[in-house]
């Protein structure tokens, strides 16, 4: 009966890319916005003051993507062996680096190229545990690999591996907890396959270009290997399973993606859904309820519906002063955060991917500020206690 | 003259396809474009705004300036919804500047306020909401000053781009018009959200609604579901009347959907599993209704101990009957949804249950039950499988209403059935019920668990003190209750150790009051176990003072933990300043000759 009260903080890595080669050029120094102090330190050359922030680690342009593996994603997946469930975010704007951070070069093939990313750098290790482990341990112990790739897009789930599947639901078991009802499970036998289901799956995201930025992603993807260990000993056999979530968060400039939208008042221009977010704003008064008895009905946002499963987070994810649209991705977070780190026995971390120059400086800022805060989410438990009650 | 009026027929064509490309066709877009049809509307305005600047000397000025107004306003509402926002303001302030001289006049009234309605949105989404405000609140003042000036049906604005015959009927611009306002007002509400500005945000909800269905338009689950919501926020102000109304509206409008299927897609299982989940939320709001209604009359009748007070029973009840004689007139017009036969059936609904404050068994009995039918019809689609949150929260609510209605119950015996109800009810889910995934729950249950055993005790202590003598069964009795809230109340602090098993040395913030006063309790419960082994009976003293040597000792080391347990510090003091000497004379007892 024992479980940890505080799961472990989001680790939070921030990668600086380097400019592209015709800004650097033109621009100078000057054309960048920050400046990386250590490898811890960044300093955002904000007015009138800079502004300082303190991650986890921070890498520079030069850092090569083998660096970035190893002290990002490494322990993550050694815990995964040890039956620990593990997740890695990847966030930022587009053209800041995440694809490069997390797949690797785009058009070859990634999972060879020596620049391949922390993805496929993560299958091969896993892998490779795998293998070790099997021949430490004989004929005694077997693996079994399975992954499913979801996307949540528009308030629905789809399946990424299934590309003619409808929205899929989000379901609770007493046991199991939360899960996708139906989505596709395929077994994985190596890393080259897992890297392969990953890339097909990739392909089958929402993006989309408009004429202010060229492409960009409008859902979440999340990757799940689940790693299911068996070893006889004797006549006992002993299970243990985990996860690792590999999750893409949409494009962080992508503010009008369906509830991430800040301070927007929502139009009710269109005919056939007219004022359809009353009810959010009507849910927000009735949020804040001093403590009172209430219940709030719209649980239609599927990241909403993941936090809710996983109450222990409502309150600390609420954080006061952070913008509502950094509030719902941070909400996403403390979601899978919570969902593992509740034996105490979770690893998570974000990738914080951001652009250098100038030009991109608000959404530079905008990105280390929901690093920022994400570092402080932490697992905490609320228990309703009656008050009232007389002591005598 | 007449090239010219070829012209406008053309102008008054594309305008018509420009405005069905932005709001059909754009609806269409590919994904991968999503704003192609509106980049097409935006070509076919332009054009027309060149063919309105080229005729500029031959037509009438203040006309001219009109449709020119509408093709600004257009184009505005073009650039912001792709993104373009600056380029969006410049057209619509263009449209404003154009029609300021002409704003309280019938033809330029309603594109006034729509152009206003869209500054609001442009400026919030440049998180400045102070400004959208002020754009918001004066389209308000406007629409208040035409119709007290001259309320007639304005124009809208697309009727500037239309030939005679096509012109719209009076109704169908009042419709157009109205709907405008109701915008503005759905747009001040989300304002004075982002604002903080509660209060107001609720009563612009409440007004958008009240309009929605005024003029009808509105989806009838959506709109059940906003209603129902709203009462939650009257909850939480403990206006219950206004919640009750809420919800009783919400009912009547949800019964709505099920009559009218919708033209548009046939109604599939999906569809009949939402319209299914959405009555249970509607449920779960009458739960919280009843629950928060007896919880809200029990703290007024409650004394110091938490037992009612019949003093204040009587004075309450005096105080109501000469409020209702007075009253009768008091519901306010305002908060009233709906027209005459709409108003009918949301009364009638309204008549099943009070919302006054229930002040003896009797009435709060009479909530309970209402409360508790709410109970069933929620768990019939939140079933444990699939929803184990969704249906635990129900049992918990349940079992608080059997709590609170214990409350009002005077018989000891009676009473301490309904606990037992609740542990029938929450004892087997919480064996189900896998704590990795959720904590947070199994820690309330433990809790409530221990707490429930706990109250069962002290009801069965008291009904033994009433007795000349306790039996052996009584003693059982209270023994067993005792080691179950025990056992409950140390799984619950044992939830709180660390993967290695070690107690944390200082208590997360959240879950401070409820682990000591589970500690206070255990040692409590420690006092209370009857036995006749004195030996027995030291060691349970024993493990009393212990526990409230830690509370003490805790609240030392962490001076901020005092104001949490103020009280159980203080009593806690106060035993570990006892128990040693009464420990000394048993222990003299048991052994004198030492």
């Amino acid at each position: 009966y024992s479980f940890s009260v505080e799961g472990d903080a989001i680790k939070v890595y921030v990668r600086v890319r380097p400019p592209s080669e015709g800004t650097a050029l033109t621009d100078g120094d000057q054309g960048l916005c920050l400046s990386v102090l250590s490898s811890n330190t960044i300093r955002l050359h904000s007015k009138p003051e800079p502004k300082i922030f303190t991650f986890d680690y921070v890498a520079n342009m030069e850092t090569t993507q083998e660096s970035v593996f190893s002290s990002v994603a490494k322990s993550i997946v050694e815990s995964c062996m040890n039956g620990y469930n593990g997740t890695i975010f990847a966030y930022g704007q587009t053209g800041s680096g995440k694809t490069f951070t997390m797949m690797g070069p785009s058009d070859s093939d990634n999972f060879t190229h020596s620049l391949r990313g922390v993805i496929p750098r993560s299958f091969e290790y896993l892998f490779f545990l795998i293998e070790r482990e099997k021949e430490k341990a004989g004929s005694g112990k077997s693996f079994l690999c399975k992954c499913s790739f979801i996307e949540i897009y528009n308030e629905q789930i789809f399946d990424l591996l299934d590309s003619a599947s409808a929205g899929l639901f989000l379901r609770e078991h007493i046991k199991k907890g939360v899960f996708v009802d139906g989505a596709v499970e395929q077994v994985l036998s190596s890393a080259a396959e897992a890297y392969q289901v990953l890339t097909m799956g990739w392909r089958n995201r929402r993006v989309a270009s408009t004429s202010m930025n060229r492409e960009s992603s409008r859902s979440h993807a999340v990757f799940t290997i689940t790693v299911e260990s068996m070893e006889k000993n004797n006549d006992i056999v002993n299970i243990r399973s985990s996860l690792l979530n590999l999750v893409d968060l949409a494009g962080s400039e992508r503010q009008k993606d369906t509830h991430t939208e800040g301070l927007r008042l929502k139009e009710a221009g269109n005919i056939n859904r007219s004022l359809s977010c009353l009810g959010q704003v009507i849910t927000a008064l009735v949020d804040v309820g001093n403590g009172k008895q209430r219940h709030i009905c719209y649980r239609d946002s599927k990241l909403t519906f993941l936090l809710r499963c996983n109450t222990i987070l409502h309150c600390s994810t609420r954080l006061p002063g952070v913008a509502p649209n950094l509030q719902i991705k941070l909400t996403f977070v403390a979601a899978f955060l919570k969902q593992d780190s509740l034996g105490g026995n979770a690893k998570t971390c974000i990738i914080a991917n951001v652009h250098p120059g100038s030009r991109c400086f608000g959404e530079t800022l905008s990105t280390l500020n929901f690093a920022q805060r994400a570092k402080l989410i932490k697992n905490k438990a609320v228990v309703n206690e009656d008050t009232q009650g007389n002591v005598s | 003259m007449a090239a010219a009026g070829g012209g406008w027929a053309a102008a008054c064509e594309k305008f018509r396809s420009a405005r069905t490309l932005s709001a059909v066709e754009s609806r269409k877009d590919p994904e991968t474009e999503p704003y192609r049809s509106k980049y097409s509307a935006r070509a076919l305005l332009q054009e027309v705004k060149q063919q309105l600047s080229a005729a500029e000397d031959c037509g009438e000025a203040r006309l001219l300036a009109v449709r020119r107004a509408v093709l600004e306003y257009e184009l505005g509402v073009n650039h912001t919804d792709t993104e373009e926002l600056s380029a969006g303001e410049e057209h619509l302030q263009r449209c404003t500047q154009l029609l300021e001289p002409h704003r309280l006049t019938r033809d330029c009234v309603s594109l006034y306020i729509q152009a206003q309605n869209n500054l609001g949105i442009l400026w919030s989404e440049r998180d400045e909401i102070q400004t959208a405000q002020t754009y918001l609140e004066s389209a308000e003042a406007l629409y208040n000053q035409y119709m007290k000036e001259d309320g007639n049906p304005p124009l809208d604005p697309s009727e500037h781009f239309m030939s005679e015959e096509e012109k719209l009927t009076d109704q169908e611009r009042s419709k157009r018009f109205e709907k405008a306002y109701t915008h503005t007002l759905y747009y001040l509400a989300q304002v004075y959200q982002h604002l903080e500005m509660i209060e107001k945000a609720a009563q612009y909800c409440h007004t958008t609604l009240k309009r929605q269905l005024e003029y009808c338009g509105y989806c009838p689950v959506e709109w059940a579901l906003n209603a129902a919501t709203l009462s939650q926020y009257y909850l939480s102000k403990q206006c219950f009347m206004e919640s009750r109304h809420c919800l009783a509206a919400a009912s009547v409008i949800f019964s709505q959907a099920g009559q009218v299927p919708s033209a548009e897609d046939s109604e599939t299982e999906q569809d009949q599993q939402d319209l299914r989940q959405r009555k249970a939320e509607i449920a779960r709001c009458w739960i919280k209704y009843c629950l928060n209604l007896l919880e809200s009359a029990r703290k007024l009748l409650e004394d110091n101990i938490g037992e009612l007070d019949p003093d204040r029973q009587l004075e309450l009840k005096a105080q109501r009957k000469k409020e209702e004689d007075e009253k009768e007139n008091g519901r306010k017009k305002a908060v009233l949804f709906g027209s005459s036969d709409i108003c009918d059936s949301v009364l009638a609904m309204e008549e099943k249950v009070s919302s006054v404050y229930p002040l003896d068994f009797q009435e709060a009995r009479e909530i309970f039950l209402v409360g508790q039918n709410y109970v069933q019809e929620a768990k019939e689609f939140f079933q444990v499988d699939g929803y184990v949150t969704d249906h635990i929260e129900i049992v918990q609510d349940h079992s608080a209403l059997f709590k609170v209605l214990a409350f009002f119950e005077e018989d000891y015996e009676r009473r301490c059935k309904m606990h037992k109800r609740r542990i029938d009810m929450l004892e087997p889910i919480y064996a189900d019920l896998n704590p990795q995934y959720y904590l947070l729950i199994s820690r309330q249950l433990q809790f409530e668990l221990a707490d429930t055993y706990y109250e069962m005790m002290d009801l069965k202590v008291a009904l033994g003190n009433r007795l000349e003598e306790l039996d052996s069964h009584t003693i059982k009795k209270i023994n067993s209750l005792a080691q179950l809230a025990i056992k409950y109340y140390e799984l619950f602090l044992d939830s709180l150790r660390n993967p290695d098993k070690v107690f944390p040395e200082e208590l997360e913030e959240d879950v401070l009051r409820p682990a000591m006063v589970a500690k206070f309790h255990i040692a409590r419960l420690y006092g209370k176990l009857i036995t006749s082994d004195s030996k027995k009976q030291l060691e349970n003293m024993q493990m009393s003072l212990e526990y409230y040597t830690f509370l003490v000792d805790y609240c030392e080391k962490h001076p901020d933990a005092v104001r949490a347990v103020e009280t159980e510090l203080e009593l806690s003091k106060e035993m570990v300043g006892l128990l040693p000497t009464r420990m000394e004379r048993l222990r003299a007892k048991l052994c004198p000759f030492i």
